[in-house]
């Protein structure tokens, strides 16, 4: 397995108010995205990746390889909440994937499974 | 249109939260597993600010930043589990529930010299029902109180598991996260049974 060593990008200290990276949007129009949900940008997002401006084209380029959106919000030091909307709006334009977590069934034999795979995989460590 | 990714391609992604006391050692047990260094993400919260003439509500409330670690490791080639760390502050709880959405499981994280500070995390994930084990972080090896003392103290039923690790060493952060997941395996197959 390879080690992930991603490259940290400093855009912290700038002063813009977080929010007017997105219109002053504060919420997701689509669906809720988990803090682990994965990005992934398309083909078409990193063809595209000129006309969008700074914060989502920086999403675009990180997540060529997927990437949390935790993660994006840690390495481009802007909220979450903001990367959150960004993503949103990506996704709406087919820019990323999404992946989500499994969704919240504690039970099963699907379940059971993951959780063994999680378990193998911890030990193998 | 060019498709996108392919589906056999795709990662999972799963997590489990850290959570305990303020000072606690969560960053460190993240930090001791995790392939990447830990990472601290921000969230902008609005809290009310008191005392403030009620003119406009708008203004009444202040922005405040609440920070949040989380670490990362690859299981499988489709897998990947992320480990986060609670704020610890007291008035960051409410964001304790996303945080534990869709987790696996938890740690309690615990230091017997201050047992009360994990009281708030094992009310909410019994409550929430998230299976969580306690961890107690031994610093530098020494076991201060014994399990039926911790166990005593802490009033949690008998089938949650106690373990003692040194929060700064990978093999003990990597055996809390074997039995995290080896209860919530218990956990699932005995709801299983019942339902």
């Amino acid at each position: 397995m390879s080690v992930w060593n991603p490259t940290r990008v400093h855009v912290g200290g700038r002063i813009v108010r977080p929010y007017t990276m997105t219109g002053g949007r504060t919420s997701v129009s689509g669906r809720p995205i988990a803090l682990e949900a994965l990005v992934v940008a398309t083909k078409e997002g990193i063809r595209n990746r000129h006309r969008y401006r700074w914060e989502s084209a920086e999403i675009i380029t990180l997540s060529r390889k997927e990437m949390a959106v935790i993660e994006l919000a840690a390495l481009l030091d802007v909220p979450i909440g903001v990367v959150k909307v960004l993503t949103g709006d990506l996704l709406e334009q087919g820019a990323v994937t999404v992946t989500d977590p499994p969704a919240e069934v504690t039970e099963g034999e699907g379940y059971t499974d993951l959780l063994n795979k999680v378990l193998d995989g911890i030990k193998s460590l | 249109m060019e498709s996108s990714h392919s589906e056999e391609n795709r990662l999972t992604p799963v997590k489990i939260v850290v959570a305990g006391g303020f000072g606690v050692g969560k960053t460190t047990f993240v930090g001791a597993i995790s392939e990447i260094e830990p990472l601290r993400s921000e969230a902008i919260i609005t809290e009310a600010s008191e005392g403030i003439d009620d003119l406009d509500t708008e203004t009444n409330k202040t922005m405040t930043t609440v920070a949040m670690d989380f670490g990362r490791i690859s299981l499988k080639h489709d897998l990947v589990l992320y480990l986060f760390g609670t704020p610890g502050q007291d008035r960051f709880h409410f964001m304790w529930n996303e945080l534990a959405r869709g987790a696996i499981g938890a740690v309690v994280l615990v230091d017997t010299r201050r047992i009360e500070a994990c009281f708030a995390a094992i009310d909410f994930f019994e409550k929430r029902g998230t299976p969580f084990v306690v961890a107690v972080n031994t610093f530098h090896g020494r076991r201060l109180h014994g399990e039926q003392d911790v166990r005593d103290a802490l009033q949690i039923e008998p089938s949650i598991p106690i373990v003692y690790c040194d929060a700064r060493v990978r093999v003990d952060v990597q055996r809390v996260l074997v039995a995290v997941v080896e209860h919530a395996l218990n956990r699932a197959t005995s709801s299983a049974g019942v339902g």
